[in-house]
């Protein structure tokens, strides 16, 4: 079929061309809901990657007082590791506590100029067996003598995710509102190309030509559009990626952060939604305005 | 071939095109459709291809009972009629042979019969030697070849024309009539729309008068107007 494939090339290409400052436009809103709609899924990733392993890391931090005796800290260790419901646990005194917040704060001087090395109590950090127990182990030890605090520390991130997933939501809501407007768009990109072609799917519907071969090259035009708004929104995230996310990824060391390979995991979505809803939109916008 | 039964078609205006026609042309014929404009010419062409629904009453073409054809049947029923109308709608960025094969093209025919029955139809309406010409270097009567060809090269069995002649001087007509009297003897029907009276008369043909939407008269080798 070597003719039919010349046919469509050159139909698509001409359509495209035909209207370059509406194809511009609707590829610009592609790209922007679709970069949208990915920056939603990779908050997704980077939220469930962040809580499995910081929550396998930190789960209960127990703060001592600085009053706590060599021997009242000992017991203790002694009871938590005694615990059935205790799975590990880990000593931090207040130097190595100091240590661990200047390397935290390393690049920030005003941090570590106020931290004095007797500032940061001594802490156990336990993780449990089942991290849903935290209330029963809480109440076991609060009282106990030279305990200050018990921190389930799953609450802080979780305030922390909630956040990040009130920030995916409202991406992935603006993420749609854009879609539409993109598939707005391309229907009346469509609609343009069609009614500038009128007289050629005139003929073309008079001579005995399919309904579908008549729509394809429109179809094709508008799945082109959506493809490269695709491909430019995955640019505009790996862009981010390299640029946000490295940054943070040397400040921030004790988070694990998505990388190129969850963006790139991301990719074939965004080109499955884009080409669809163009497919879609010009297929709608062909049966309105062109009757195929 | 073509057969219509009874058939009524009023517009969403409320406009009655054709009120309780019966007509039946058979294989081979050439028919003169005609009457004043408004009578429902065009309206009939338009049924036969599917292009409009009667409201009432039954169509037969090539074979194929219409208000039973499924909409994706339709081009299959078109690819046995060709259609030459009064503006040639040619398209003007194609050349002579691109607006013929381009008919070809869209209905999926292979390139190598393109190339052998484009060249074979311009022949024969007589472009033989005008393949490159673009729309707008032809006179009007070479651009309604280019059309008849189109409308011919995929051999249809039934060849319909709205008016064919209607933007041609009376000698270039005589050349359109020509082609399609050749068309015609080579078994293909031809129904023709037409308020050309010299055209008529001088063809003696099958003559169906249309007035306000019905056939007041149906006339083997009829000429245009009443008891001439």
């Amino acid at each position: 079929m070597a003719p039919r494939w010349r046919y469509l090339l050159a139909e698509v290409g001409m359509g495209l061309r035909r209207n370059l400052l509406m194809t511009l436009a609707t590829v610009v809103t592609v790209t922007v809901s679709l970069a949208l709609l990915g920056v939603g899924m990779l908050i997704r990733t980077q939220v469930d990657l962040a809580r499995t392993i910081l929550f396998q890391e930190v789960e209960v931090s127990i703060f001592l007082l600085d009053s706590v005796t060599e021997q009242q800290r000992a017991d203790f260790e002694k009871e938590l590791t005694n615990n059935p419901q205790v799975e590990s646990v880990i000593y931090e005194s207040k130097e190595q506590a100091y240590e661990h917040a200047q390397q935290i704060f390393a690049d920030d001087e005003a941090v570590l100029d106020a931290i004095e090395p007797d500032d940061l109590p001594a802490s156990f950090r336990v993780s449990l067996v089942n991290p849903e127990n935290f209330d029963v182990v809480r109440s076991q030890y609060v009282e106990y003598p030279g305990v200050d605090e018990v921190v389930d520390q799953r609450d802080t991130l979780d305030r922390f995710f909630a956040l990040m997933n009130q920030v995916r939501r409202g991406a992935i809501v603006v993420a749609i509102f854009q879609l539409i407007a993109a598939a707005a768009l391309i229907a009346n990109t469509i609609r343009i190309t069609a009614f500038a072609r009128r007289d050629q799917t005139g003929i073309m519907k008079l001579v005995g030509a399919t309904n579908w071969y008549i729509r394809l090259p429109f179809i094709l035009e508008g799945i082109a559009a959506g493809v490269a708004g695709a491909l430019l929104a995955g640019g505009l995230l790996l862009l981010g990626m390299v640029t946000l996310v490295s940054g943070m990824r040397e400040q921030i060391q004790f988070v694990p952060f998505i990388g190129i390979p969850q963006v790139l995991a991301v990719l074939p979505w965004l080109v499955a939604i884009g080409g669809g809803i163009a497919a879609i939109a010009a297929f709608l916008s062909l049966r309105r305005f062109l009757d195929v | 071939m073509i057969r219509l039964d009874n058939v009524s078609k009023t517009y969403k205006n409320n406009v009655i095109a054709l009120r309780d026609v019966s007509v039946n042309i058979t294989k081979g014929e050439f028919v003169f459709l005609v009457g004043a404009s408004g009578s429902g010419k065009s309206t009939f062409i338009k049924l036969l291809i599917k292009d409009e629904e009667p409201d009432d009453g039954d169509i037969i073409v090539a074979g194929k009972r219409l208000r039973n054809l499924r909409n994706w049947r339709v081009p299959s029923l078109r690819r046995e009629l060709g259609c030459v109308f009064q503006d040639f709608k040619l398209l003007p960025n194609k050349t002579v042979f691109e607006n013929v094969s381009f008919a070809l093209e869209v209905i999926g025919k292979p390139r190598a019969l393109i190339n052998r029955t484009v060249p074979e139809v311009l022949q024969l309406v007589g472009l033989g030697h005008k393949f490159e010409a673009y729309p707008h270097e032809l006179s009007g009567g070479e651009q309604q070849r280019v059309s008849v060809a189109r409308a011919f090269v995929n051999r249809p069995r039934i060849l319909l024309c709205d008016e064919p002649t209607g933007n041609l001087d009376p000698t270039t007509s005589v050349g359109i009539m020509k082609l399609l009297d050749r068309i015609n003897r080579t078994g293909t029907t031809v129904v023709m729309a037409t308020h050309d009276q010299h055209i008529v008369d001088s063809m003696r043909r099958r003559v169906v008068e249309l007035q306000d939407g019905e056939v007041v008269r149906d006339q083997s080798r009829g000429v245009y107007g009443y008891g001439a």
